[in-house]
């Protein structure tokens, strides 16, 4: 992880500063520009069966840095278990079993000596529907850095703050962090959980079908959101609305029955696809 | 279907749960209403001035002066009650009145040899005292009135004769004029019944030494080693029972032959009619408020005091406490123990054949009889375990405690295991994907989601282990005893004085109010018990649902 006990501390100092001033903090202090040059997440020859039954086969690909990438496909064709199978949510499947390679950082994700906990703090993720945990806004967002063992109040108020600004919904939610997270609207729940996911300073973040439990005012404030976050982070985000992924997303791919069809630039998918069957399912005539 | 059919259906289902739920309430207060009127009489009732010296002398606890002249303001309307038993007694305890002229005339010759007497005068005296109680005597044995008057009258012939002036001799003629005052009024070929009816009577008054009497014994009367005889009836409606007791004789009478016997009143007055007693009959009846004083009391401190006479008197501090420290000892085993074995049912174990008889196990455990359970706390806790680990083997709080830990623990493992199951996934799902390891996940977020749930499970044993009776009978209850130092020693607990009232002894009849107090303070201890838990948890899902 980049974010240290000196990033920290060249934060903690600013924290009043900015307070003070009202001032939209910089999203994260990161440098995108120089780590755009190799694939964050790579996956090659990787497959995934639920016991006898076949989950995802035979996936090769590249996820580059600081993009949003989009996983299209009709239902039960292996996205979301492609999207789980990067921080290994899989795992609470009985009877899964992998084959090939995934990588995230060149790390291989399911070596037995990965350290699950690093991973998922590296590789967030968020849910199809808004999944806050039945406790305050505050400890909500505190819940990932009390686990990497921040215990310092000031320290996570500021880490808080941040997350809540990142996220675009410290405004509304500033004056009562104290608030239970469940009082809050569906949409507000969605960003309150993009909040958490960024707390922990992760590379990636992986959005499963974030906006689908959503009506379309929602809908809006998350993709722009997401445009906001591309800068600074990678996403991978699995959408049944077509539209949502040719809005959102620089790379796009789709999935059918399991297997990887198509992966290539998001124009490119939708507008002049390789693939007769990307062509059918984009036009709508399949699927 | 149409519309006008549709609506009456769906009418009659409001109306019919409707009907259900008032179904319900009416059942329940045909239970509870019972148990709560009569309960109630435990700690509401009207207490006579017997109630106030009992709790004056047994608990320290009484406005010393106003009773004192309350106490002297009764004795003077009951003195009439026992200057009528006196008389009457004067004419049938024959054996009392032989002894006691036999006695003077013993006394009178003591007195004589002190005397300045010559021995002639001496002799004579002694000649004329013998004949006055032969002649006494002759009387008291004799049924015919001639006689007596005959006898009587000849011993009264004596009475101015200077030699007896200012001797024990004198007390002859009293005697001569109470017993002929008696005999006048006396059946006395039926004096052996008379004996025996004024016993009754006398017992239903003053009691004796195994039941409580109307009025307490006599002042003067030699004390009674039973707290509950040596008071007169401290309720009431005790007083009435004896009353009525006492204003009818109820006699078990043989109306046809082979027929069962039937129960039947004649008033008591009629067995003394004409005699000195007859007036008691109508007396005591009248004045019974003066000698009693009833007054409405509330008894609150039947919650804190301890009991005399098996319940007689008193009331249930120490089985509260007792079944308290039960409650509180188990529920500390059994809910650590039911919520950690359910998360493992539900996060940890894996389906196979082990793990299917382990929850066979826990739902068989579930039902079985919970005097086995007593007979296993006996077994393994008391005579198995505790030797073991150094302890008395004897039965004490701690073993019913486990005992009944082991009893509710199915019940608390499948509420929490229920509780912990419905948690959303995605709530674990959101943990896990923030990097937190499962034990993590279950202390910060299922833990608390299930609580509710969990709290469910808390209110089902806790109800379940405070009022079980047939677990702690062989492991820790007892009937008497002090209150418990620690949780090494055996108690008394609500449950098992309720069953020990009831099967113990007679006395519980003698005090129903004290049995049914005993049990509404159980049903009120629990319901307060789970008012708390019910006020917790809904605060508990007020908090997670986020209002």
């Amino acid at each position: 992880m980049p974010a240290t006990a000196a990033d920290n501390q060249a934060t903690k100092s600013d924290v009043r500063m900015m307070v003070t001033l009202n001032r939209q903090p910089t999203p994260n202090s990161k440098t995108p520009a120089a780590e755009c040059a190799c694939p964050v997440i790579r996956s090659s020859g990787f497959s995934l069966y639920y016991g006898a039954k076949i989950g995802v086969k035979d996936i090769t690909m590249e996820i580059y840095p600081c993009s949003v990438m989009a996983i299209i496909g009709p239902s039960g064709c292996g996205k979301s278990t492609f999207l789980r199978s990067i921080n290994r949510m899989n795992d609470l499947i009985p009877h899964v079993r992998t084959e090939g390679l995934l990588e995230v950082d060149g790390q291989n994700v399911y070596d037995k000596r990965t350290n699950l906990i690093n991973l998922r703090q590296q590789v967030g993720m968020v849910f199809q529907k808004p999944n806050p945990f039945p406790k305050s806004i505050f400890d909500n967002i505190a819940y990932g850095p009390r686990l990497q063992g921040i215990r310092r109040k000031e320290e996570l108020q500021h880490i808080v703050e941040q997350s809540l600004k990142a996220a675009a919904i410290w405004d509304e939610v500033k004056d009562d962090l104290r608030k239970s997270a469940l009082a809050l609207s569906g949409g507000q729940q969605q960003r309150l959980c993009i909040a958490r996911a960024l707390a922990t300073r992760p590379r990636v973040l992986l959005m499963d079908e974030p906006c689908s439990a959503l009506d379309p005012i929602a809908t809006g404030r998350i993709e722009d959101l997401i445009g906001q976050l591309q800068s600074t982070y990678t996403i991978v985000i699995v959408t049944h609305n077509m539209q949502q992924a040719a809005r959102v997303s620089e790379r796009a791919a789709f999935f059918c029955l399991g297997e990887l069809i198509e992966y290539d630039r998001t124009e490119k998918i939708f507008s002049n696809p390789t693939k007769k069957q990307t062509e059918d399912y984009v036009t709508g005539r399949f699927g | 279907m149409n519309l006008g059919v549709r609506r009456t259906l769906d009418r009659l289902f409001t109306g019919l749960t409707g009907a259900s739920i008032v179904l319900l309430m009416l059942v329940l207060m045909a239970v509870l209403g019972p148990m709560i009127y009569r309960g109630s009489g435990a700690v509401l009732f009207d207490g006579t001035v017997e109630f106030r010296r009992m709790q004056r002398d047994l608990f320290n606890r009484a406005d010393r002066d106003a009773l004192s002249a309350e106490i002297a303001e009764t004795d003077e309307a009951r003195q009439v009650v026992y200057e009528m038993i006196d008389r009457f007694k004067k004419g049938i305890d024959i054996a009392a009145m032989s002894s006691q002229a036999r006695e003077i005339n013993r006394e009178y010759g003591g007195e004589l040899r002190y005397r300045d007497a010559t021995a002639e005068e001496y002799t004579e005296s002694r000649e004329v005292a013998r004949t006055i109680r032969d002649k006494l005597e002759e009387a008291f044995g004799s049924q015919d009135i001639e006689l007596i008057r005959k006898n009587i009258a000849e011993v009264l012939a004596h009475k101015d004769e200077p030699r007896f002036k200012g001797t024990v001799a004198e007390r002859f003629f009293p005697l001569a004029t109470d017993f002929l005052d008696a005999a006048e009024h006396i059946d006395l070929s039926h004096y052996h019944d008379y004996l025996v009816a004024l016993d009754e009577v006398e017992v239903l008054l003053f009691g004796s030494a195994e039941r409580p009497g109307l009025l307490g014994p006599r002042p003067n009367q030699v004390a009674r080693p039973l707290a509950m005889t040596s008071y007169g009836a401290t309720r009431w409606d005790q007083a009435q029972a004896l009353l009525d007791r006492l204003v009818w004789a109820e006699k078990w009478v043989e109306k046809e032959p082979g027929r069962p016997l039937v129960k039947e009143r004649s008033p008591r007055a009629a067995m003394f009619h004409g005699t000195a007693l007859e007036p008691l009959f109508t007396y005591v009846p009248e004045h019974i408020d003066e000698m009693l004083r009833p007054r409405f009391t509330v008894y609150w401190q039947f919650f804190i005091d301890d009991n005399f006479d098996s319940h007689y008197f008193g009331g249930v501090g120490p089985e509260i406490i007792g079944t308290l420290l039960i409650t509180v000892v188990g529920m500390l085993f059994v809910v650590p123990l039911g919520v950690i074995s359910a998360a493992y049912l539900v996060e940890c174990a894996s389906e196979g054949p082990v793990m299917r008889i382990l929850r066979m196990s826990i739902n068989t455990l579930a039902g079985v009889p919970s005097i086995v359970f007593g007979l296993f706390g006996l077994a393994f806790f008391v005579l198995f375990l505790f030797p073991k680990l150094g302890f008395e083997p004897k039965a004490c709080i701690l073993a019913a405690s486990l005992t009944l830990a082991v009893l509710t623990l199915p019940v608390m493992i499948r509420a929490s295991e229920e509780a912990i199951r419905t948690v959303p996934r995605s709530y674990k799902e959101g943990s896990l994907a923030l990097g937190a390891s499962r034990f993590r996940t279950f202390v910060t977020v299922t833990f608390p989601a299930a609580l509710p749930g969990i709290l469910t499970g808390v209110i089902l044993s806790l109800s379940r282990i405070a009022g079980e009776t047939a677990p702690i009978l062989f492991t820790g209850a007892v009937a008497m005893g002090p209150v418990p130092k620690s949780i090494f020693d055996p108690t008394r607990t609500l449950s098992y004085g309720s069953y020990d009232m009831a099967v113990g002894d007679r006395l519980a009849m003698m005090v129903p109010h004290n049995q049914y107090g005993m049990v509404l303070t159980l049903i009120v201890l629990i319901l307060i018990l789970n008012a708390v838990a019910i006020v917790l948890r809904s605060r508990v899902f007020k908090k997670l649902k986020g209002h």
